[in-house]
């Protein structure tokens, strides 16, 4: 402070001993000397003095300063010093950070004041456009400030200043321009500047690629060394992260512009790796161009960029590269497991790219196909979970649409070929299934389970599959003995993986099913599964798996096994397990919370082994075949009740009554839920409104506390009384506030409450909807059959052609 | 894959007029009679030959509504080309071609070459703008002018292809500076850039041209 002090003295002149000014006084003083000198190098002093106490005294600089501040601005442009000085200072009230010199000053502050000063300066979008024009000037001494000013306001309020970029001539072409400069340290903020400015705004992200962003950021960082370059490289990779998440047209130019060409080069691994070994920025760097990869193939893209995206990185040699690092020894593992997340992402449903990594040699002795040596991987306890997790989703990528593959697998495990190397696809997965560590039993499951994925030779040729259980005993079926796996493990994680796998296998197979029933004991495992009562800790999951199975064995009937009819089956629920429990069990699994995160996206996501429950193609499975199985039990508790086969005909014209009757009631559940949901938006907006509005007055408040707060800090005297007014203030204004803050949150409550219904509505509408088609096409096939049968129909509902002509369309 | 130049190009015009389906007939080779709002710009490019040169084509597409405004403003200055399209069976697009034109050249880097295209010719029995008109208003602020359909593909080639040899002949007259990014020419990979004078060596030729998409 002395410091200070003896400084400032040659601005303010000398004051009289004993009567030490207060820090607000002197802002005060600095601030008319700032307003009312003539002599620039007087305004210039007084500006230098409020940059050195911005920090200290940042709430009384910005409130009594700022003003003046953007008066420099504008009428001493001319001179670098004093701008370079205002900027700083502007930088400094508006951070979103708090410095250590101010907070013994300022520590019961509970207001952002970064956030609040920036708000101030950004009522004007005028200001902005200025810092923009000091971009312009070379001048080290307003560049550099101007960046930073530039980054503080984006931080503290981002929405805004994008928008008001956004609507500024050449705005983001300024910036960019910052990309070129020579002088490194304002390049590099020009990059923390970008990098902030993009975060989830698609016309900027669009304008920063259109103006040759990924051609000056490549440039860095070749520069830089690539991945074995600084920070900066990871800013530049950050920033062409923003640039491509979730953004199709800037993708589409990325590939289209041939970037990926030159993102191979970053994979090669040099020939001395392990003695150099990898430092953290390097890891960094690395998992960022891998990240690149995957955001640009992410299965979320539009299929016609994945395909097109796939196909440039095999032909860029990209894939081979980062097959190399999957066998590359001394790679850390977060590296290597998202390599093979990566992998799995660039072969995914893309046969050549598929067919190339299914060819792909482990250096090992014999050498091994990659993928064996991955499952070895998966299914070995030792290994991290995340590496186990992305294995098995590379695997699934590798068979996703690729029967060829899914055969290759498959065939390892046929009689003729089992034995000829105990190391094969299927066998590692044969033998994990049946391991003592349930997680690998989970693992392996879902595995083959994708080999059957709308493969129906494969699912026949996987029953021929035999397995020596014990010495001299008869071998048995895969599929019989992961039934009697099944009744006997009693880790959850186990069973679960088995269920999905005999759900994959069994949907549309009645020889699997066959197969099934006849192992001794399945269906009562089954039925008393799925008639439990009580439950806990997921449990709710096995017991609506079983069902569903129950309901497969129902449906994929082809009435060949004794007891085990259609018939007898649907019986057997209905008597044993009471239809509307069953149906309660099997729809249980949807409305589960781990089903919803399994449903979302075909990577595991899992944190933890435990949340291993549900995957990815059995959820889709599922959702297919719920209805369907539903539907099918109450045809056949109609058919068997006691109808022959001469009332067919008119047990059909009742059935066709009742499926009228059904449709008319869904019908007008749809719409009443329609309504009630443009209803439930109505009430969000309102309430959005409202709590915009009660945000508004709380900032107008707060903006005056700050004023208010200022003011009586600069010059206490004058206000007389003022302590014991603020004293008798405060707790009302305290009142108020927390009043505001009490409704805001409770119409924030209000409002998240009211877009879960929302969702949850919009979710039974799909639902019904389905159902709706379903029993539609039901009622046509009835009414075809009725046709066929002679009866005439009359067609009430056959006002279906409403066709538009999309050529008149217009906005 | 390898080219002598790149062109960035831009179309602009009001909304429903045609542009992105003049940038789908041109990239895709097909038509989609209903198509959604653009939001914001997408993105599109082809490979042309001209004086058996490869030269890429960059196509921005931008929204043409009053809210966008702002945004295709910042695509003016790093283009080499904009497509300026109306709809010959809307007058009032028409009649909005001058805001366009200011906008466009207030924006722009002067030499930045603009082609005026009445769209949608296939409508003949819905026209309400003659092609003289077209002409007219070309000839008046020194544009090149076409008539196109997206929905039949007439002219859409010509309309891209003319566009990019009008720029082709101004950077043999030089009046580009091709070594600037920012005018929306690139030169080549393997072509030199400190041998800007160069396009007569032909070295990219067709031979691995296969197209860019
Ligand atoms: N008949 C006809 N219709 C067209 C033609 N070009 C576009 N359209 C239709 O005009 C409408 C608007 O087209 P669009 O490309 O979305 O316009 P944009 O807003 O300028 O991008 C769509 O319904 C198109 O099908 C054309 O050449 N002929
Ligand atoms: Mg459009």
């Amino acid at each position: 402070m002395e410091y200070f002090r003896s400084g400032l003295k040659s601005v303010l002149g000398t004051t009289t001993p004993g009567n030490q000014p207060t820090g607000a006084e002197i802002v005060e003083r600095l601030v008319s000397r700032v307003s009312t000198s003539t002599l620039l190098e007087d305004r210039r002093d007084a500006c230098r003095a409020l940059k050195a106490l911005s920090k200290k005294y940042r709430l009384e600089v910005g409130a009594q300063g700022m003003d003046i501040l953007k008066q420099v601005l504008e009428l001493d442009r001319s001179d670098c010093e004093i701008i370079g000085y205002c900027l700083d200072t502007l930088c400094n009230i508006t951070s979103k950070d708090t410095f250590e010199e101010e907070s013994e000053n300022n520590i019961n502050m509970q207001v952002n004041v970064g956030e609040q000063f920036t708000e101030m300066f950004l009522k004007n979008p005028e200001n902005v456009t200025l810092i923009l024009t000091f971009l312009e000037e070379y001048d080290f001494r307003v560049r550099w400030p101007a960046i930073r000013l530039m980054t503080s306001l984006v931080c503290s309020k981002p929405k805004d200043v994008q928008d008001i970029i956004l609507v500024s001539p050449m705005g983001v072409s300024k910036l960019m321009d910052l990309l070129l400069e020579n002088r490194e340290v304002i390049r590099n903020d020009a990059l923390l500047l970008l990098i902030n400015l993009t975060k989830s705004n698609a016309n900027i992200q669009k304008i920063v690629a259109f103006e040759n962003a990924f051609d000056r950021l490549f440039d860095i960082i070749k520069d830089e060394g690539w991945t074995d370059g600084g920070i900066v490289v990871e800013d530049c990779l950050l920033l062409m992260l923003n640039l491509l998440k979730n953004n199709n047209s800037n993708i589409n130019f990325f590939q289209e512009g041939a970037y990926l060409q030159k993102i191979s080069p970053m994979f090669e691994l040099p020939p001395n790796l392990e003695e150099v070994g990898w430092s953290p920025q390097k890891v960094s760097n690395f998992l960022c161009v891998l990240q690149l990869v995957r955001t640009v193939v992410s299965p979320n893209n539009s299929a016609q960029i994945i395909t097109a995206c796939q196909k440039t990185m095999r032909n860029a040699n990209l894939l081979e590269a980062l097959s190399n690092i999957l066998m590359a020894s001394g790679v850390p593992a977060d590296i290597l497991t998202e390599t093979i997340n990566a992998v799995g992402e660039v072969i995914r449903g893309n046969l050549t790219n598929q067919e190339y990594f299914a060819n792909v040699l482990a250096p090992s002795n014999p050498p091994r196909p990659a993928i064996v040596v991955l499952l070895m991987s998966m299914v070995n306890e030792k290994q991290p979970f995340t590496l186990r997790c992305a294995v098995l989703y590379c695997f699934e990528c590798f068979l996703f649409k690729n029967e060829i593959g899914q055969e290759l697998v498959v065939q390892t495990l046929l009689p003729s070929n089992a034995g000829v190397s105990n190391l094969s696809m299927g066998q590692i997965l044969c033998s994990g299934i049946f391991s003592k560590d349930h997680l690998s039993n989970w693992f392996s499951a879902v595995a083959l389970s994708h080999c059957l994925i709308e493969n129906p030779a494969q699912k026949e040729q996987l029953l021929r599959v035999l397995l020596a259980t014990s010495l001299g005993a008869q071998p048995v079926s895969l599929l019989h003995q992961s039934a009697v796996f099944l009744q006997h493990t009693s880790k959850l994680q186990a069973k679960l993986g088995i269920l999905m796998l005999l759900a994959q296998w069994m949907a549309h197979s009645p020889e699997a099913v066959k197969v099934f029933l006849n192992v001794p004991g399945s269906m009562a495992y089954l039925t008393a599964q799925t008639s439990a009562s009580e439950f806990d800790n997921n449990e709710e999951l096995l017991q609506g798996l079983c069902a569903f199975l129950m309901g497969l064995c129902v449906l994929y009937n082809d009435n060949s096994v004794p007891n085990y009819s259609k018939e007898n089956l649907s019986q057997l629920i209905e008597k044993r397990v009471g239809i509307d429990t069953y149906c309660k069990k099997l729809v249980e699994i949807s409305r589960h919370e781990v089903y919803a995160k399994a449903a979302k996206q075909p990577q595991i996501k899992s944190k933890h082994s435990s949340e291993l429950l549900l995957e990815f193609e059995f959820c889709k499975l599922l959702k297919t075949l719920e209805g369907v199985i539903i539907q099918a039990l109450g045809v056949q508790r109609d058919l068997s009740n006691g109808m022959s086969e001469l009332s067919l005909n008119e047990h059909e014209n009742a059935l066709l009554l009742q499926y009228k009757e059904l449709i008319r009631d869904q019908d007008k559940k749809l719409q009443d839920m329609q309504k009630s949901m443009n209803n439930m938006h109505k009430t969000t907006q309102g309430l959005e409104t409202q709590i915009k509005e009660l945000q508004e007055t709380n900032t107008q408040l707060i903006d005056q506390n700050t004023l208010l707060k200022a003011q009586l800090a600069v010059n206490p005297s004058n206000v007389t009384n003022g302590p014991q007014i603020i004293e008798s203030i405060k707790p009302l204004s305290s009142s108020i506030e927390s009043s505001l803050l009490e409704r805001v949150k409770t119409l924030e409550i209000e409002r998240d409450e009211a877009k879960k219904e929302i969702e949850r509505i919009r979710k039974d509408q799909d639902d019904l909807l389905e159902l709706l088609t379903d029993q539609d096409l039901k009622l046509n096939t009835f009414k075809q059959r009725l046709r066929d049968l002679g009866e005439t129909i009359d067609d009430d509902d056959s006002d279906n052609d409403n066709n538009s002509d999309g050529l008149e369309n217009e906005s | 894959m390898s080219y002598a130049y790149l062109f960035k190009y831009i179309i602009i015009g009001d909304t429903g007029v045609g542009k992105s389906c003049l940038l789908l007939q041109f990239t895709d080779k097909r038509f989609q009679p209903v198509h959604d709002l653009t939001i914001g710009v997408e993105f599109g490019a082809r490979m042309i030959t001209i004086d058996s040169k490869q030269i890429k084509l960059q196509i921005w597409d931008t929204a043409g509504q009053e809210a966008f405004r702002s945004i295709t403003r910042s695509y003016y200055r790093g283009a080499a080309g904009a497509l300026l399209v109306y709809d010959i069976t809307r007058r009032e697009t028409f009649n909005h071609l001058t805001t366009w034109l200011d906008d466009a050249r207030q924006h722009s880097n002067s030499n930045m070459v603009i082609m005026l295209i009445g769209n949608k010719s296939d409508l003949e029995s819905r026209r309400e703008v003659k092609k003289e008109e077209g002409e007219a208003f070309a000839r008046e602020h020194g544009l090149v002018f076409m008539e196109t359909s997206a929905k039949t593909a007439a002219n859409v080639e010509e309309a891209f292809i003319n566009t990019a040899k009008e720029i082709y002949e101004k950077i043999q007259e030089g009046v580009f500076d091709i070594n600037n990014e920012a005018n929306g020419i690139k030169i080549g990979p393997q072509h030199s850039p400190t041998n800007p004078s160069l396009p007569g060596s032909g070295g990219a030729g067709g031979s691995q041209g296969s197209g860019c998409c």
